[in-house]
């Protein structure tokens, strides 16, 4: 099963190679851009430090984003809340006496479990029936999370403890603090893992295959059905772990924890391409330096328009590639 | 659905007889609730004209009510324009939006096209913070006075009333005929002659015309104040649960989708054990899911198989 | 009519009877809405939850107080309800929810309600209808000024505030900054809405010449959480003196920031709604250089420095019977039993049998000190005089994690 599954994905990558040389040619005049900037200007370093925290979690919730698209078809509306609702969980942990990083590792088998129960019980009966539904259904899970959660946790501030400590390096003027690098770093991590587990497990094969071609892949023995909601449980990881990354960068745990995150990772799972992972990171990472140096160097750029801009580069990588960065052109065959 | 059957006019005088009856039974918080379905009416007609008929998604639709209801604010605050004048300019600008909008929508579809409408629904309300001089900023705008209940009752109904006629009589010929097969297939549509880009933006921009009187009205029935906070992603995602819940390509259900939206909230807020804060919330969120987990179609399918049914009962005609 | 035609008549039958049976009863009423022999119905909307749910201690620390007062015979022998309405912060909820406490739940007044956009979305249905629009619950001053002056549309005689002003407030951080730093430059984060830019045009006021040595301000939008970038700007522009107007979320984002990259300004100051004895804590916890930190306040803190005085007694008996959950170091729960006890007090001046108009005729001629604002505060307002609180104290944190508030200098009288 395992060839036959590999020849039918290898097929399709090989006719259409994901990354174009314009785009990658684009990204390095980006980063070289942004190297003599940092070298220059210790602000444009600062901004571009604190930019790329802040899109680590665009990044991440973008991936979770990514990856239920790809799998199924459908922009997840709840994302953020089902994340938020994950953190919740783990702030309940350590309110039970856990370690953080034990509530960590908890929290993320309980959202796995979370994301199937959510696909297997609401996604799955309309998936099929109608695109409108399954959207709807989504934004009733919006709805429905926030509700839930503000019922059993109360709608007040609640305080969880900081996972990387406060402390601050300085190098040449400008602070990396603990707490970013290890967001950064975990957000990178998490890319390297799900790349691993798609390339090179069983798992992930039969999961490419299931989305890619699921009547092939279930003539050989997929089970498609259980491979979409293993990949809506890994979303629903993904997001628990942004979830509680953004919550010592916000210092308080409240239900809106997650709603602007959620925003901003639209945006950047659009620039870097709906169906890329690697695009949704690059994408949230580039999303956060831009809005932190436009807001820095543009005098018009003010606060007001922080969400606008996003969500003008957004709507400006639709009109010119829809398929974003890193994403591969989709031809409708008559 | 078709109207050509006898009983359809005398269920319309019905219906128009009910809601002539209506205001006078209710008190005036009644009545403020009653005038809120009209609004949602006229803004799920218009949604629904644009995706139900064209098959052109949008989430954004929360932007254009803005749009139509920083309108009348400006006429009335600036000008001391008269209310009901205003409904009419609003919709001239709503529709220019549309299509605008519609224009560079033409290259976008399903998701992306959604994603696209999503973003302005999200951006357009930061304006008014932005140009904060001549649109109120965060202090919102209102305007020279306020209405009576009933006012905005009658206007409201009327503006859903008219809204119905016209657009039933805009979908019957010609032009629904052309929104029609651009949804069912935009290839075969082309191909037989239909102009893509006229029927698409002209769509994009009716309905956009709909949702700008909607948002007149909406800020009308927020005591005349407009503000940003009245706009946000959550009126447009409303906007299209009621569209959902009305059933998509179909007129009749839009009443139910509107009494949906409209009063949901108010009942979920009464449920007993979860408690007025919170119960709004979980009981609307898992009463969306349930109609959209047994009625994907909307309430249009369930008439659709109702109807069906009662057809084929042994011993019918 | 076929049998289609007939089903759908059915349906519309149906619909009828079910919008008859929706009828809210239109019970008759007394002459005076809300008050019945034994009792005085109020109401107000609150952000139980949403984005400012950080506020929802206020009501209930205002219901304790109205219950203590139920306990001890009520006010001329009524007792107080107080029917606490979650609107979210959304005015396209607290529209319809101030039109049902008037028109279907008859309070005899608004009160408390919080929030300046949710109380621009009603006031003008108050005031048009009467209903005192009691103590609301921002510093905004057009709760003031426009009791006397026409505002959107008309003059809001019906509408009190309660707190300080920021313009107020702020033009004393103004004053204080030019005479004891003189020379300094000036950095500004404040919110991009017209809480923040009410503080920063007060600031500019208070400064009066200096304004000038304002090198950088900076807005954030209320849906950034963690203003960073605004705030490395203005190190980049390099002011020494840090002046925050921000919500507690990002007023807390704002002081992390600056000490994590590495700035440490000669004065830090914030405006008094986000200096919270909780929020300074979590700040510091975070790694927040805050001693030293400089804000004003009108509550009597009754956890730490004014524990003897008989307010805060009272404030600690209060909270213990009524709404044990509450922290009295955060000061919303003073404010809250501030605010329901001026309104106590209006009412117990209101006449035996008060009617609107006497309520707000005793909400005009306050002259009394409220035992849970700083002692020497007193409420103070006349016929001309729509601003019940107008003084303020300074204070500065001593300390880090562990520190408290400490108040220094004199108390401030007539901030307009």
């Amino acid at each position: 099963m395992a060839t036959f599954v590999a020849t039918l994905t290898k097929r399709k990558t090989a006719v259409s190679t994901g990354v174009s040389i314009p785009v990658v040619a684009l990204l390095v005049a980006g980063a070289v851009f942004l190297l003599i900037g940092c070298l220059s200007s210790e602000i444009f370093a600062q901004q571009t430090v604190s930019g790329l925290a802040d899109g680590a979690i665009f990044g991440l919730l973008a991936l979770a984003l990514v990856l239920i698209y790809r799998a199924t078809e459908v922009v997840n509306f709840a994302q953020g809340e089902m994340a938020m609702a994950t953190t919740y969980f783990a702030y309940q942990l350590t309110q039970w006496h856990l370690t953080y990083w034990l509530a960590f590792v908890l929290t993320l088998a309980f959202a796995f479990v979370f994301g199937v129960l959510v696909q297997v019980a609401f996604i799955r009966p309309v998936q099929h029936k109608s695109v409108i539904a399954v959207v709807i259904v989504t934004v009733g899970l919006f709805i429905l999370i926030d509700g839930v959660v503000t019922w059993i946790w109360g709608a007040d501030l609640k305080f969880m403890a900081a996972p990387f400590g406060n402390n601050v390096y300085t190098l040449s003027g400008v602070a990396f603090s603990r707490l970013d690098i290890g967001v950064f770093l975990v957000c990178i991590a998490s890319m390297v893992l799900l790349w691993l587990l798609f390339q090179y497990t069983k798992l992930g094969l039969a999961m490419r295959a299931s989305a890619l071609r699921p009547s092939s892949a279930a003539l050989v023995g997929v089970r498609v059905d259980r491979m979409l909601a293993v990949g809506w449980g890994l979303a629903a990881v993904l997001g628990a772990v942004a979830g509680m990354m953004t919550e010592p960068k916000q210092f308080v745990l409240q239900p809106p924890l997650m709603q602007p995150i959620l925003l901003y990772a639209f945006a950047a799972a659009v620039l870097g391409g709906l169906e890329s992972p690697f695009g949704a990171v690059v994408g949230g990472l580039t999303l956060g330096v831009f809005l932190n140096l436009i807001g820095q160097y543009v005098g018009f750029a003010t606060s007001e328009l922080r969400l606008p801009i996003a969500f003008a580069v957004l709507l400006f990588v639709l009109v010119l590639k829809p398929t974003g960065l890193f994403g591969r052109r989709q031809v409708r065959r008559v | 659905m078709s109207m050509r059957r006898a009983g359809a006019p005398a269920v319309a005088a019905a219906v128009a007889a009910l809601l002539c009856v209506l205001p006078f039974l209710l008190d005036g918080y009644h009545q403020g609730i009653a005038s809120a379905v009209g609004i949602y009416f006229v803004a799920i007609l218009g949604l629904n004209i644009l995706t139900g008929y064209t098959g052109q998604i949008s989430i954004g639709h929360g932007a254009f009510m803005a749009i139509g209801g920083y309108t009348t604010v400006i006429l009335s605050h600036d000008h001391h324009t008269n209310l009901i004048a205003t409904l009419p300019a609003a919709a001239a600008l709503t529709f220019v939006c549309g299509v605008a909008v519609g224009i560079p929508a033409l290259r976008l579809s399903g998701v992306y096209l959604a994603l696209a409408t999503f973003a302005l629904a999200v951006s357009v309300p930061q304006l008014p913070l932005k140009f904060s001089k001549f649109l109120g900023g965060s202090n919102g705008l209102q305007t020279d006075h306020t209405v009576s209940h009933l006012w905005l009752y009658a206007v409201s109904w009327a503006c859903a009333a008219l809204g119905f006629v016209l657009g039933w009589l805009l979908l019957r010929g010609r032009i629904g005929r052309a929104f029609r097969a651009v949804r069912d297939s935009e290839l075969a549509a082309a191909s037989s002659g239909v102009s893509l880009p006229i029927y698409k933006t002209l769509a994009f921009g009716v309905s956009a015309a709909y949702a700008g009187v909607a948002g007149s009205l909406f800020v009308l029935w927020t005591n005349g104040f407009a503000q940003p906070n009245e706009f946000e992603i959550l009126l447009s995602l409303k906007i299209l649960i009621g569209a959902a819940v009305a059933g998509l390509g179909s007129l009749w259900g839009v009443a139910v989708g509107a009494i949906f939206i409209g009063l949901l909230p108010q009942l979920s807020a009464s449920v007993p054990l979860i408690g007025p804060a919170h119960g709004q919330d979980v009981v609307f969120g898992f009463v969306v899911i349930l109609i959209m987990l047994v009625l994907p179609n909307g309430f249009a399918g369930l008439l659709w198989r109702v109807r069906a049914a009662i057809k084929t009962r042994p011993g019918t005609s | 009519m076929g049998r289609w035609g007939r089903f759908l008549a059915a349906l519309t039958g149906a619909a009828t009877v079910a919008a008859v049976a929706v009828t809210a009863a239109m019970g008759g009423h007394s002459a005076t809405p809300g008050v019945t022999a034994k009792q005085i119905t109020i109401g107000g909307t609150f952000p139980l939850t949403g984005i400012a749910s950080l506020y929802k201690t206020i009501p209930t620390a205002e219901n304790a107080y109205f219950q203590y007062v139920n306990d001890h015979g009520g006010v001329n022998g009524r007792k107080i309800n107080f029917l606490i309405r979650d609107d979210s912060y959304d005015p396209t909820k607290t529209v319809p929810l101030a039109t049902q406490l008037v028109e279907q739940d008859h309070v005899f007044a608004i009160f408390g309600s919080l929030g300046t956009v949710p109380g621009l979305s009603t006031w003008g249905y108050l005031n048009a209808h009467k209903v005192p629009q009691v103590e609301v619950a921002t510093g905004d001053s057009f709760w003031g000024f426009c009791a006397f002056k026409s505002c959107d549309g008309g003059k809001k005689p019906w509408t009190i505030g309660y707190q300080p002003d920021y313009p107020g407030e702020s033009k004393l951080y103004g004053q204080y900054i030019s005479q004891n730093f003189p020379n300094a430059k000036i950095g500004v984060l404040y919110q991009n809405d017209s809480f923040g830019k009410n503080y920063y045009a007060g600031l500019r006021i208070g400064l009066g010449a200096r304004k000038e040595n304002i090198v950088s301000a900076q807005s954030y939008d209320p849906s950034q959480t963690t203003p960073s970038q605004q705030v490395i700007a203005l190190k980049a522009a390099g002011a020494n003196i840090l002046v925050i107007f921000a919500l507690p979320q990002q007023t807390i984002g704002a002081l992390v920031t600056a000490t994590k990259i590495g700035w440490h300004p000669d004065a830090t100051i914030l405006s008094n709604v986000s200096a919270n004895t909780v929020f300074l804590k979590l700040a510091a916890a975070n790694g927040a250089d805050v001693n030293g930190v400089i804000s004003t306040n009108y509550v009597n803190y009754a956890t730490t420095v004014d524990a003897n005085t008989p307010g805060a007694k009272l404030a600690k008996a209060i909270i213990a019977k009524y709404a044990p959950s509450l922290d009295l170091n955060d000061g919303n729960v003073e404010y809250g039993l501030g605010a329901a006890w001026m309104f106590v007090y209006a009412l117990q001046h209101a006449g035996k049998n008060p009617t609107r108009a006497s309520l707000e005729k005793a909400l005009h001629s306050l002259n009394v000190a409220d035992p849970f604002l700083y002692p020497g505060i007193k409420l103070q307002t006349s016929k001309t005089d729509n601003f019940p609180v107008e003084q303020l104290i300074f204070e500065k944190w001593n300390g880090g994690a562990t520190g408290q508030w400490q108040p220094f200098g004199k108390l401030y009288n007539h901030l307009r």
